[in-house]
């Protein structure tokens, strides 16, 4: 077990270093491949519960510590309404219930069906999306995805999914090669 | 539940109840700690982004690099002409501002940088420039182009060689303005759900009944302590009249979608 967590600690802070190298798609609405979330997913998917908390855990903290912004340098008395944004750490609980989501679809990834696996990962992660930008337009007053957000957020969950098998394939060999097994029955048994 | 399910649920939201209560400061140190460990990474990410556009640019074909360089040269000629002109009335100014024992302002102390990235977020407007602490750059300093405002510096990041910086596209960013040719004043801000290449900004909190027009510019006004006065934000495009205020949408003056070199504002002393 503990080999496994050290692995997908390890997979999730590479994640981080590989999403410095790609860059956003400007011509199609600023999508892009968020690799961190994917990494997230798929260890999710092939981790028990209290591994999926703690990657949840290091995910957001990490993703809020690259993202998020300085608070307006103003003078309170001119900007009297400075734009509302989410607190730091908000992200922590958001990969959480992500990370919940994907565990649902735990059985798909034992049985080794990557087809159906992925297409629910990819659904997560637009999910996910949705629900962090819908988070941040209703904190600043009103409930609103636009279309060019939306379209954002559809290119974004497909230019990252395809790259799902990539990651689960190898996880699912690393967790037979420790022996992972998260309270459940057995990988070998299902391959058998 | 599994008691070890429990005790994992109850420490994962302790440890998130914990992030969601530091306090900004510690929050930018968490921010600087994190920069520090990812820099070499993000140097050589923003590197090879930096190569990529410039191989996509390369590859225009002759025939439009040569219009381009026949519009460069007759604008060339044209700003040499400008700049002669305007040479003329700056010493004229100087010299009347003297004459009526006006202090002359201060000008600009700037540094030149490149974009070397852009949008690093997901959902926020920023870029990232090549210049850093070791130039002299810090957090909430101005960023300008030729054509007007830029942005503020968001972040420094503890190599000493990219800032990350705000743009005025973004809801977050607000500027104190006025409307030239107006008692006008108001906050200007991105405008959400605005593709970039069509992108526009709000300024609201202007007087209900604002005689502002189609196509009359929009300053920085100086208040806030942040923004210098009289800096160009762009140019007035519709107005709507509310009960108790109106708002306008602004045109930028800056095509954010094609930002290269980019000036921070350095403070008068430095």
């Amino acid at each position: 077990m503990i080999r496994f967590s050290i692995a997908t600690i390890l997979l999730l802070l590479a994640a981080f270093a590989a999403q410095q190298f790609l860059s956003a798609f400007t011509g199609l609405h600023h999508s892009r491949i968020l690799l961190v979330q994917l990494a997230f997913l798929c260890c999710a998917v092939a981790s028990g519960q209290p591994l999926m908390l703690l990657l949840a855990f290091i995910g957001g903290f990490l993703w809020d510590a690259q993202c998020t912004l300085a608070p307006h340098p103003g003078d309170p008395a001119i900007y009297t309404q400075p734009t509302e944004s989410l607190r730091f750490g908000y992200s922590i609980l958001l990969f959480a219930a992500a990370g919940y989501l994907t565990q649902v679809i735990q059985p798909l990834f034992r049985q080794c069906k990557w087809l159906l696996t992925t297409a629910l990962i990819g659904l997560t992660l637009m999910l996910y999306l949705t629900l962090e930008r819908g988070l941040i337009s209703f904190i600043r007053g009103e409930l609103q995805i636009d279309q060019p957000t939306f379209l954002q957020i559809l290119f974004t969950s497909l230019f990252t999914t395809p790259l799902a098998p990539l990651l689960l394939v190898p996880l699912w060999l690393i967790a037979r090669a420790c022996d992972y097994d998260d309270d459940q029955e057995p990988l070998r048994k299902h391959h058998r | 539940m599994k008691p070890l399910n429990l005790i994992a649920l109850l420490l994962f939201l302790g440890g998130a109840l914990w992030a969601l209560t530091r306090s900004d400061r510690v929050v930018r140190g968490i921010q600087s700690s994190y920069y520090s460990a990812i820099s070499p990474f993000l140097r050589t990410g923003s590197s090879l982004e930096t190569h990529a556009r410039e191989f996509l640019s390369d590859t225009k074909s002759a025939k439009t690099l040569e219009v381009e360089l026949r519009q460069a040269r007759s604008e060339l000629n044209r700003l040499a002409l400008i700049e002669s002109r305007f040479q003329s009335l700056e010493a004229e100014n100087n010299e009347l501002r003297k004459a009526l024992g006006f202090k002359q302002s201060a000008g600009f102390h700037v540094i030149a940088a490149h974009v070397t990235r852009r949008n690093p977020t997901t959902w926020w407007q920023t870029v990232e420039i090549d210049a850093g602490t070791n130039e002299g750059v810090r957090d909430h300093m101005m960023v300008l182009s030729k054509d007007g405002l830029v942005g503020i510096i968001d972040r420094t990041n503890p190599c000493g060689e990219l800032s990350s910086v705000l743009l005025l596209t973004d809801e977050k960013c607000q500027v104190a303005s006025r409307v030239e040719g107006s008692p006008e004043v108001g906050i200007l801000c991105g405008h959400r759900g605005t593709p970039d290449g069509e992108a526009l900004l709000r300024l609201r909190f202007l007087s209900p009944n604002a005689a502002v027009q189609q196509g009359q510019r929009v300053f920085t006004s100086g208040r806030g302590g942040v923004f210098r006065a009289d800096i160009l934000l762009g140019t007035i495009d519709s107005v709507e009249k509310g009960a108790l205020d109106s708002e306008a949408l602004v045109r930028p003056s800056v095509n954010f979608a094609d930002l290269g070199a980019v000036f921070v504002v350095l403070p008068a002393d430095s």
